[in-house]
């Protein structure tokens, strides 16, 4: 269910609810208010007898026939009241206290027709009569006060159960807005994470279950970014390469240069000295033009092997080696800026399984930074080392460069994050960290704005014996 | 002709093997260094009326040979060559006065001019 439905449907429930109490309460209301009516009448009909009564004791009192007719209209007016309200008092004191009432007044009558008849009255009719009113007014009393009783009972009964519907809403409502917020925030970490990862450079999908909801969509919009931001980033590799590669090409055009110049100067001299050339000079002239084609060909095999797209390619091998080749492929470039490259390879270190063209790519990656970072006198010192434990081969490259400024450290391995200016791509680095990430490795830098920097790469020792590759490191999730 | 005396300092082993092998053959006194400090000692003992120096050498840059002779040989002079052609490298060379400059490969009878224009030698 997406979640604008399971908000439309929350306030749905939420105003139903309210709906529901609203009603609960009015009836309960109309309730209270009908009870409060009938406690009016029954308080006028208590009057009225009250009045009955004071005139029945000033009759007896002062002897007084005035008195009766008073009698007769109270008690003519409480025979109204009792018929017009029958209906209500049956409801509010039942059918045999109603029949009761009425016997009683019916009674009252009676003892009062007696009296009017005879004229006179004997002890006994005025016992009689007081009798009768005091039942008469009795029961009516204890209505009044049954009604004022109900009355109390329905407005405490009314209010426990608004309370217990409210509470009950309230929980509802916690519920259900907890469950669905710690759903949505549960979401939002898994977006945040993957964020994250791609702000690394790192490309992975969100993994797990993905909802159908919002959130789901924002996931799945997330996972295909990866995708697309994975083949693109395999494309900048290879633009990388070839922005490399014009760096490259200053060193390149000097190593060209020499041995083309040096086949060019044999060849004039065998021309133009040809008569005085002894025959084996004559020999070793054409030898030194072969020996320069040569030094031609692996330069330009070298350069071939660079700019070639590679696919991953794991095997077992030698850091300290590479590290030579590496050197070698760029000492040209280094000789130019006169920089020189000091190795201090460490001696029986483990062979590592790893892809041997990437982590040729992240030195050369290094190297060149660290010639950029110098001016001409500066030095590159390469180190290799087993850690304590010897579960990884330390690389250290450190240059007496111009370092990096503390606040760029956090950032130097973002995609496209280049202290050079237009200089530089600002992917080296972030490729670097992707490639030695994908080789379950560690590459970290320490550096201070004027006092050189040094790139501390971690490679783990495979626990697999040369030749396997069982356990190839996750590389082929880019 | 009066024997005059150059010097060739480039590491590239060939480069002062065949400057010197063609110009001895015209009669000049070659002496040839793979390093520019040695070069410089040299030039202490002897004299010489013309170094040909490369640009980009692993102990010290051309540029730097280039002024040390400027400032204290003035009359000595001095022709660049490079492998690593660059048009602002030049123009440096030249306003540090130097003499000419060449681009790798060289044309061997264009030096050779070069070297006798500076030394004065045209007509012969």
């Amino acid at each position: 269910m997406k979640m604008v439905h399971k908000i439309i449907l929350g306030n749905v429930l939420v105003i139903l609810f309210i709906a529901m109490g609203y009603a609960f309460s009015s009836q309960k209301f109309d309730l209270l208010q009908n009870k409060l009516n009938f406690v009016e009448v029954a308080d006028s009909l208590n009057a009225t007898l009250l009045m009955m009564r004071l005139s029945e004791k000033n009759y007896f009192l002062y002897k007084d026939a005035s008195d009766l007719p008073l009698i007769r209209t109270d008690l003519a007016k409480s025979v109204t009241a009792l018929n017009d309200e029958k209906k209500d008092m049956i409801r509010a004191i039942g059918e045999a206290n109603f029949n009761a009432l009425e016997s009683s007044l019916n009674g009252y009558e009676q003892e009062i027709a007696k009296l009017e008849e005879a004229g006179v009255y004997t002890e006994e009719m005025q016992a009689s009569l007081r009798e009768a009113g005091r039942e008469l007014r009795e029961q009516s009393a204890s209505m009044v006060r049954l009604e004022r009783e109900q009355a109390n009972n329905l407005i405490t009964d009314s209010r426990k159960a608004l309370l217990y519907f409210f509470s009950f809403i309230l929980l509802i409502a916690l519920t259900s807005t907890y469950f669905f917020f710690s759903k949505m925030f549960r979401s939002l970490r898994r977006i945040e994470k993957a964020a994250n990862s791609i702000s690394r450079g790192n490309f992975k999908k969100i993994k797990g279950k993905i909802s159908k909801d919002e959130m789901g969509s924002v996931m799945a919009a997330i996972n295909s970014m990866c995708e697309e931001l994975g083949t693109r980033h395999e494309q900048l590799i290879q633009s990388r390469k070839l922005a490399s590669m014009g760096v490259l090409t200053a060193g390149v055009a000097h190593e060209l240069g020499n041995p083309l110049n040096n086949i060019s100067m044999v060849a004039q001299n065998f021309i133009e000295l040809y008569p005085h050339l002894p025959e084996a000079e004559r020999l070793e002239y054409m030898n030194t033009v072969l020996q320069e084609c040569e030094r031609i060909r692996i330069i330009v095999q070298n350069l071939l092997d660079f700019s070639k797209p590679k696919t991953a390619d794991f095997s077992m091998a030698d850091i300290n080696g590479l590290i030579r080749h590496a050197c070698k492929l760029v000492q040209n470039m280094l000789d130019v800026s006169c920089i020189e490259c000091r190795l201090t390879l460490g001696e029986n270190l483990p062979l590592l399984l790893m892809d041997r063209n990437k982590i040729e790519e992240v030195l050369i990656n290094l190297f060149t930074n660290a010639m950029h970072a110098m001016t001409c006198g500066g030095f590159v010192s390469i180190t290799t080392s087993l850690d304590e434990k010897g579960d990884y081969v330390i690389i250290e490259v450190a240059d007496n460069g111009s370092g990096i400024s503390e606040e760029y450290l956090p950032q130097i391995f973002d995609p496209f994050f280049s202290t050079k200016g237009t200089e530089g791509t600002g992917l080296g680095l972030s490729i670097s960290y992707s490639i030695i990430k994908n080789h379950n490795g560690k590459i970290d830098v320490k550096s201070r704005e004027g006092g050189g920097t040094i790139f501390v790469i971690s490679l783990p020792v495979s626990k697999e014996r040369e030749g396997t590759d069982e356990r190839l490191p996750n590389h082929g999730d880019r | 002709m009066s024997a005059y005396r150059i010097m060739v300092i480039d590491d590239e082993n060939i480069v002062g093997k065949m400057i010197k092998a063609t110009f001895e053959q015209d009669g000049y006194i070659v002496e040839s260094f793979l390093n520019p400090v040695p070069a410089l000692e040299r030039m202490k003992e002897e004299k010489f009326d013309l170094v040909i120096t490369d640009l980009k050498m692993k102990d010290m840059d051309g540029m730097e040979v280039l002024q040390k002779i400027k400032s204290e040989t003035p009359e000595i002079k001095v022709i660049m060559i490079t492998a690593f052609a660059r048009l602002d490298a030049a123009v440096e060379a030249f306003r540090r006065n130097a003499n000419d400059f060449f681009a790798k490969p060289i044309k061997i009878t264009d030096l050779k001019a070069s070297v006798r224009r500076l030394l004065g030698e045209e007509e012969s």
